[in-house]
């Protein structure tokens, strides 16, 4: 019922997003000098800008302090399984967009990667699949999936907590989310606090892998709120021309 | 004795023209050789790279001297002034030659005190060069990678354009991200917002940040 609900919820937002124009969407390899490329519409801007802004304080004043303490106690090779076990665990997602985008091979080795590492790789903290079989992980997600279809990915929108991303990109999410199995097996009081501790966790371990990330950022910067919203949009730009290869 | 001085001379004329032949051939083909060790996008690109990384790993020297080795390995291999103009878009048609002239210097300083200031970073990367591809008449793209120790490796390609006989770098892409992309993205939003006056101090100010921050 649930899963049906949010079907109906992405297919609306398809059809209204698939209407909207795409924003610099096939911003190809560079181009040769002279064609300047296109300037992004950011409609939300001001929206945009406050919620970029609480990300970074929330980072600055949360995130990246106990990311930081946690990397004190808890050494590299530690905090790469511990990286490499919610890869595994997400593995659904991954799977389902490279079935659905008819990427066989990609779907058939998340599979294998999943069945190997689940096992002979202890609960995915290691990942023997790539370094014993040459497995290697083929990131995917309903967001490439409805973009490889031909959907728009709408405005620009950065949200608090989850950060920069398109409509299309959040749409995509909420139904990368919600392929996430627990919910549908036990009660509310169990895997609410279950999924909200996976995703902080989730969160600080990624953040201590990554001290430095909005530092090395900044220090090139002109403007911060620009780099982080030209470098998620080429960024997602050159997944999508992957997955249309 | 006669025909025979006639046919040695004859065979001399012949092994002398036949020498000259090949000769002019090795001169010829060597001259190519140069001209594409020097010319080809990739040879260019590996060239001032290995150059640079040699500058890099060469702790023994002064940080200051080896800034100043490095600004003369790269500064004649990229084309500043393009990338000034493409990091402004649509904004630069709108400026005047001399505005134009002192942005272009503005930026060039900029980006020169943003690669500087990596030298400290340097820790011994390799990079492997994979291909070149053309972009078009006289555009071209050199693929390479850094190669990290137990880190995935980062994808790096230089955009080249033949200018003057030579191949010069316009752009750099960073694991796809092209920086003069996303330079004009910043540059654009800060025109629009407080004009191209503030662009111009903002630039400085960050300038002098990266070199202070380099030099000691």
């Amino acid at each position: 019922m649930k899963a049906k609900r949010i079907l109906a919820a992405v297919a609306a937002c398809a059809m209204i997003f698939g209407a909207l124009p795409a924003l610099a969407d096939d911003q190809g390899p560079p181009h040769p000098p002279g064609e300047t490329a296109q300037v992004y519409s950011d409609p939300l801007a001001p929206f945009n800008e406050k919620m970029f802004w609480f990300n970074l304080k929330l980072d600055h004043y949360v995130l990246h302090p106990v990311a930081e303490g946690y990397a004190a106690v808890a050494p590299i090779p530690v905090r790469e399984a511990v990286g490499r076990f919610f890869d595994n665990v997400n593995f659904i997602p991954r799977f389902a967009n490279n079935l659905f985008q008819l990427r066989l091979a990609d779907a058939g080795g998340e599979v294998a990667r999943f069945g190997i590492n689940s096992t002979v790789g202890v609960a995915g903290l290691f990942d023997p699949a790539d370094h014993w079989f040459g497995l290697k992980e083929s990131r995917n997600d309903m967001g490439l999936t409805l973009g490889h279809y031909g959907i728009g990915q709408g405005p620009y929108l950065v949200l608090p907590v989850l950060g920069p991303g398109t409509i299309r990109d959040d749409v995509g999410y909420a139904a990368d989310s919600a392929m996430w199995p627990l919910p549908y097996f036990v009660p509310w009081y169990v895997w609410f606090p279950t999924d909200g501790g996976k995703f902080v966790i989730e969160a600080v371990n990624y953040r201590s892998l990554h001290l430095d990330l909005f530092e090395q950022v900044d220090r090139y910067a002109i403007d911060l709120y620009g780099a982080v919203q030209d470098g998620y949009l080429q960024r997602r730009a050159s997944q999508l021309r992957r997955v249309n290869e | 004795m006669k025909p025979r001085a006639k046919s040695t001379i004859l065979l001399n004329h012949r092994l002398l023209s036949g020498l000259l032949a090949t000769l002019l051939a090795f001169a010829a083909t060597s001259q190519v050789k140069a001209m594409y060790a020097d010319g080809g996008p990739m040879e260019t690109t590996q060239l001032f790279v290995n150059q640079a990384l040699k500058i890099m790993a060469d702790k023994q020297t002064p940080v200051a001297d080896r800034q100043r080795q490095l600004r003369q390995v790269i500064e004649p291999r990229f084309d500043f002034t393009e990338m000034a103009r493409q990091a402004l878009g649509p904004h630069w048609r709108a400026l005047k030659p001399n505005q134009r002239q002192d942005f272009a210097e503005v930026f060039k300083g900029f980006m020169e005190s943003a690669y500087l200031s990596k030298i400290g970073e340097y820790s011994g990367q390799k990079v492997e060069f994979i291909k070149q591809s053309s972009l078009g008449d006289g555009y071209a793209q050199v693929a390479s990678n850094i190669l990290q120790p137990s880190k995935p490796s980062i994808p790096v390609n230089y955009l080249l354009e033949q200018k003057d006989g030579s191949w010069k770098v316009y752009d750099v892409t960073v694991d796809n991200i092209s920086i003069i992309q996303n330079y004009q993205n910043q540059f654009n939003r800060v025109i629009n917002e407080d004009g191209f006056d503030k662009l111009l101090a903002d630039l400085k100010a960050k300038q002098r940040q990266l070199a202070s921050s380099s030099a000691g």
